[in-house]
């Protein structure tokens, strides 16, 4: 009876304890800057953390550090994939990148951008609507940041299905083996 | 405790997946019709034991339940305890799947040298003697376990001293927890299914 209660619990409290111990990282464009931030999947953010960038061969372009929040921004001064590197320590290492067509558009800022409802907007009214934009955002991106990392009951049953599956199988073919033996 | 992708050189990933795939070979043999199932069971209570996290300051760690697999299981926890990880690199992207080598040894082989250590104190004697050998084998897998992270970490670049400190202070309380773990579940056995050490103990070679 305890057992089975002790059982229910785990089940209970797995999905829920399930998000800690995984790096998660993003970044994106931010006007003519890359925005992103590093954190762990339990919701803590990396603070101070140093991000190394590199380019699509390797070659390092630069560095940045994350803030209190565990957001870095960094400006790209040339064209190509840019891939986000933190070492966390610990063998936590989070590689992210931001696509040659994003930096092409950040570096670019092509004067194509303004669409027609923000015509009558000075530069400086876009940039305000802009950043209040990346505000409102980021909660929603930290959001389903997390979402991705949950593991729903379904995985955890699922593995158990294949671990039963599997073993299963073996003992198949073991108890085949000895009976044709 | 899982090392995730690219954090480890290529040389260190190639040595964990030869030396993991004669532990598994070694272990296949070892695992005969009877303790197929025991090695299931074993193998799922690891593979849910990685979802109960224990807070630790900033991080937090998880169960591993590697001393127990190896009391019961000896070199037949490889298999089982690579199956498990195996489905958490696919499920829920612990670890990763190059890394799976290094994983495995890390887990498995700490469960093995306990198996060698601590099966005579648990197959003999009473329940009680049983069950704080057990628990002796189940804290210092899990202090293995992180001294192989740390030199995982420590082959790959990472300074060892830093790594290692790291890995193995973030376990102390694991340690403390699977120690209980480990010797309430080999109590229990010993009380209401005896027999798992006792073919344990039939087949000792």
């Amino acid at each position: 009876m305890i057992r089975t209660g002790v059982l229910l619990l785990c089940l209970a409290l797995a999905p829920l304890s399930a998000q800690a111990h995984r790096v998660v990282a993003a970044a994106y464009p931010a006007g003519e800057m890359i925005e992103g931030e590093v954190g762990f999947s339990n919701g803590d953010m990396a603070a101070h953390q140093l991000i190394e960038v590199f380019g699509d061969d390797g070659t390092r372009l630069g560095e940045a550090m994350t803030d209190a929040n565990g957001v870095f921004r960094y400006r790209p001064d040339r064209q190509g994939r840019h891939v986000f590197r933190a070492d966390l320590g610990a063998g936590h290492v989070a590689e992210f990148e931001l696509g040659a067509d994003e930096i092409a558009a950040i570096l670019g800022q092509p004067a194509d951008a303004p669409a027609a409802s923000l015509a009558g907007l000075s530069e400086a009214d876009r940039a305000a609507i802009a950043s209040m934009l990346r505000d409102e955002l980021r909660p929603l991106r930290r959001e389903i940041a997390a979402l991705k990392e949950r593991n729903g009951m379904q995985s955890i049953l699922g593995g158990i299905g294949y671990i039963a599956g599997l073993f299963g199988l073996g003992f198949y073919l073991a108890a085949r083996r000895r009976l044709r033996g | 405790m899982h090392i995730v992708d690219g954090a480890l050189a290529g040389e260190v990933v190639i040595g964990g997946a030869v030396l993991a795939a004669g532990g598994i070979a070694l272990g296949l043999r070892h695992l005969p019709l009877e303790r197929i199932p025991a090695a299931g069971v074993l193998s799922a209570a690891f593979f849910v034991a990685s979802l109960v996290h224990v807070p630790v300051g900033p991080s937090s760690v998880h169960l591993i339940l590697n001393g127990l697999a190896g009391l019961v299981l000896g070199w037949a926890a490889f298999p089982a305890l690579f199956v498990g990880l195996l489905l958490q690199a696919v499920f829920f992207g612990f670890g990763g799947l190059t890394v799976l080598g290094v994983n495995t040894v890390a887990i498995a082989l700490p469960a093995v040298i306990v198996h060698y250590l601590f099966r005579r104190g648990v197959t003999q004697g009473a329940p009680l003697s049983a069950a704080i050998w057990a628990g002796m084998g189940g804290a210092l897998a899990i202090a293995l376990t992180a001294g192989a992270v740390g030199a995982a970490l420590a082959l790959s670049g990472a300074g060892f001293v830093p790594a290692a400190k790291l890995v193995l202070v973030a376990h102390v309380p694991v340690m403390a927890i699977e120690g209980v773990l480990t010797a309430t579940a080999v109590y229990l056995a010993a009380q209401v299914k005896p027999d798992l050490f006792d073919t344990l103990k039939g087949r000792s070679a």
